[in-house]
C-alpha cells in the first residue's frame, strides 16, 4: 500500500510530464516541489484540478541575494505540500494564483508589500501590513536596515 | 438610493488588534466590505532575524496575548525538527496540557465577548469568572497567567507535580459542570438564538475557497483540525473528537466552541491520568544547522502556520508566521455581505479576531464633507436598539 505522500507524488509526476520539476518527500506529511516560475501556474492548476485542492495555507517569500524564493504552502489530504519557485531580484515578478486560489489574495499582497515581489494580474495590489504612505522600501529584504538610531543589537 | 460607506475602526489605544472595515450600505443592508489591517504591524519577522533562537523564544510568545502558547510551541517544534530531536514524552504531554488550557481560556474569553456584543452581559460575567479557574491553573504550574514562558528548545521549563495534577483535575470537574450550563444556554436561550441564528452565513464552498480555518471553518461543516490531521505534541495518542456543525452561522460558531470546551476538558483529564514519568527537557546546541521546517498547530482561533529557514548560525535566516485571523479575514467580508449593519458587531466577533479591534466608528455619508465620528459602543447600542424595535426583547 502506498502512503498518502507517495500517492500525491505519483499523481503530480504523471500529470506534470514535460514540466521541469523536482518533488521531494521530506518527511511524513511534508512534500516540497521545486519548479521554475514559468511553470507555477500550470502546476497550481494541476493541484486544483487533479488533486481537488481549494485551500491555500499561506505564501512565504525570502531574500536569497540575487533572487527571491517564494513558497506556496498547501494542505492537501493531510499533507503539507509546498511549491517552491524563485524570481530574480532585478525582475521580481511571478504569476498571481488568485484566479485559481481566491484565498491567496491577502498572502500575495503581503509578499508584495514587504518584499516587493509583484504578482502579475493580481486584482488588488494595495499595501497589506505597511502604512499607506510608507516609502521606506521593502523591510524583509536583507539589505534593508531600520532607519537611524539604536536597533538594540540588530545587525 | 445611493450607497453609503461606513468606515469602522481602526483603533482604540486600550484595545488590541486594530482593524478597519469600510462597510458599503444599501439602506441597512451591507453590499460590500473592505478590510484594512496592519495597524499593529510590529516587524516581528524582521526582528527575529536579528535575535538568537533563545531570545526569539520569548519574542514569538509575545505575538499574541491569548494564543501565545500556540506560537511559542510552533517555534520550538520548527527548531527541534531542524535539530532532528524528539523531546521527552513527559514534556510533550505537558505541552499538550498547555495547548488545551490555552484553548479553554480563549474559548471562555470568546464566549464572554460574544455575549457582550449581543448585550448579554450576564454571560460575559459568568464566563470570565470561570476563565479565572483556568488562569489560576496556568499560574500555578507556570507562574504566569499569560505568556507562560513554559517552553525551552528541547522540552518544557517546569514540571507538573502530583499535587498540581490533582488541582487540574478538580478544576476540570468544576468547568465541565459550568460548560454543561453554557451549552444549555447557547442552544435554548432566546437572547442568543435571536441574534445568532441565520446571521453571518458562510457556506462551506465559500469557506473552502477563501481558505477559512479553525472554528470558523468547522462551523461551516468543514472537517479540519490540525490536532487530528497533522498531529503534534501528544495529540496522536490522545483521544478527542473534532467538532463540526453545518448551520454555517454565528450560532454554529458558538456551538462549535462550547462543544470544543468539553473536548479540551476530556483531553486534559486524559493527559493528567496518563502523564508519563521521566525528564522534561534535554540539552540542545546553541547553533542550529542549516535547514528548513514548516509546522502548523491548531490554535484556539484556527490553524497557525510557522516556517523557519535556518543558516547554521544562532539566528534564523527567515521566519514566517501566518496567524488564523489573517486566514479568516476574507471570510468575514463574505459573512457580512447581505447582513444588516446591526449584525456587524457579532459577525466580526464570531471569528474571534482577538476582538476589541474597532472602538471608533466613523459614519460617513457620501457627498458630505463632515463625517460623523461615533464609537464602537454606539454601534453596539444601535444594534441592540435595532433588534429591540424589530420586536425582539
Amino acid at each position: 500500500m502506498s502512503s498518502k505522500e507517495d500517492h500525491i507524488r505519483d499523481i503530480l509526476q504523471e500529470k506534470t510530464k514535460g514540466i521541469n520539476l523536482q518533488i521531494t518527500v521530506k518527511r511524513d506529511r511534508r512534500i516540497f516541489i521545486n519548479l521554475l516560475r514559468e511553470d507555477l501556474k500550470k502546476v497550481a492548476e494541476i493541484l486544483a484540478e487533479d488533486l481537488g485542492t481549494q485551500h491555500i495555507s499561506t505564501i512565504t517569500a525570502r531574500d536569497t541575494g540575487n533572487n527571491f524564493e517564494i513558497l506556496y504552502h498547501f494542505f492537501i489530504d493531510h499533507v503539507m505540500v509546498t511549491l517552491r519557485t524563485t524570481c530574480p531580484r532585478n525582475e521580481p515578478t511571478v504569476d498571481s494564483l488568485v484566479s485559481i486560489f481566491p484565498g491567496a489574495i491577502l498572502y500575495e499582497r503581503e509578499i508584495h508589500d514587504i518584499l516587493g515581489i509583484v504578482p502579475t494580474k493580481h486584482p488588488d495590489l494595495r499595501r497589506l501590513v505597511l502604512p499607506e504612505d510608507w516609502s521606506g522600501g521593502y523591510p524583509l529584504r536583507k539589505d534593508w536596515k531600520p532607519e537611524g538610531g539604536d536597533t538594540n543589537g540588530a545587525r | 438610493m445611493a450607497h453609503v460607506k461606513i468606515p469602522i475602526g481602526p483603533q482604540h489605544p486600550a484595545l488590541k488588534e486594530p482593524e478597519n472595515f469600510t462597510i458599503v450600505l444599501d439602506g441597512e443592508r451591507i453590499v460590500d466590505v473592505d478590510i484594512r489591517i496592519g495597524y499593529t504591524h510590529r516587524g516581528i519577522e524582521k526582528l527575529m532575524e536579528t535575535r538568537t533562537y533563545t531570545q526569539n523564544l520569548y519574542l514569538v510568545e509575545r505575538i499574541c496575548g491569548i494564543c501565545s502558547y500556540a506560537h511559542v510551541c510552533n517555534f520550538t517544534q520548527n527548531v527541534e525538527e531542524i535539530l532532528g530531536i524528539s523531546i521527552p514524552k513527559r514534556a510533550e504531554y505537558i505541552r499538550t496540557l498547555f495547548y488545551e488550557l490555552e484553548r479553554l481560556h480563549s474559548h471562555y474569553l470568546w464566549l464572554g465577548v460574544a455575549g457582550h456584543e449581543i448585550g448579554f452581559d450576564t454571560l460575559f460575567m459568568y464566563t470570565w469568572q470561570d476563565r479565572e479557574v483556568v488562569q489560576d491553573l496556568l499560574e500555578m504550574i507556570s507562574g504566569n497567567r499569560v505568556n507562560y514562558a513554559m517552553n525551552a528548545i528541547g522540552g518544557v521549563r517546569r514540571d507538573v507535580s502530583d499535587e498540581q495534577k490533582k488541582k487540574v483535575l478538580e478544576g476540570m470537574d468544576y468547568l465541565e459542570k459550568r460548560t454543561q450550563y453554557y451549552k444549555e444556554v447557547a442552544l435554548n436561550e432566546q437572547t442568543i438564538l435571536a441574534r445568532a441564528e441565520g446571521v453571518g452565513i458562510l457556506k462551506p464552498e465559500v469557506a473552502k475557497r477563501l481558505a477559512a480555518v479553525g472554528p470558523t471553518a468547522r462551523a461551516s461543516g468543514i472537517n479540519v483540525d490540525i490536532r487530528r490531521d497533522d498531529p503534534y505534541a501528544s495529540y496522536q495518542e490522545t483521544p478527542f473528537e473534532v467538532i463540526t456543525t453545518d448551520t454555517c452561522d454565528v450560532l454554529g460558531r458558538v456551538v462549535v466552541r462550547v462543544l470544543e470546551i468539553f473536548e479540551s476538558i476530556k483531553i486534559i483529564r486524559y493527559l493528567m491520568e496518563h502523564l508519563p514519568a521521566g525528564e522534561i527537557t534535554m540539552k540542545v546546541p546553541r547553533k542550529i544547522p542549516e535547514g528548513e521546517a514548516i509546522n502548523h498547530v491548531e490554535a484556539p482561533r484556527g490553524e497557525d502556520i510557522h516556517y523557519l529557514r535556518s543558516n547554521g548560525t544562532e539566528k534564523p535566516e527567515r521566519y514566517k508566521i501566518r496567524t488564523p485571523t489573517l486566514a479568516n479575514l476574507p471570510s468575514i467580508a463574505e459573512m457580512l455581505k447581505n447582513s444588516y449593519l446591526a449584525d456587524v458587531p457579532i459577525v466580526v466577533a464570531a471569528i474571534d479576531p482577538c476582538m476589541g479591534c474597532m472602538d471608533r466608528v466613523l459614519l460617513l455619508k457620501e457627498g458630505k464633507d463632515h463625517p460623523e465620528l461615533i464609537e464602537w459602543e454606539r454601534l453596539r447600542a444601535y444594534a441592540m436598539k435595532w433588534y429591540a424595535e424589530k420586536g425582539w426583547k
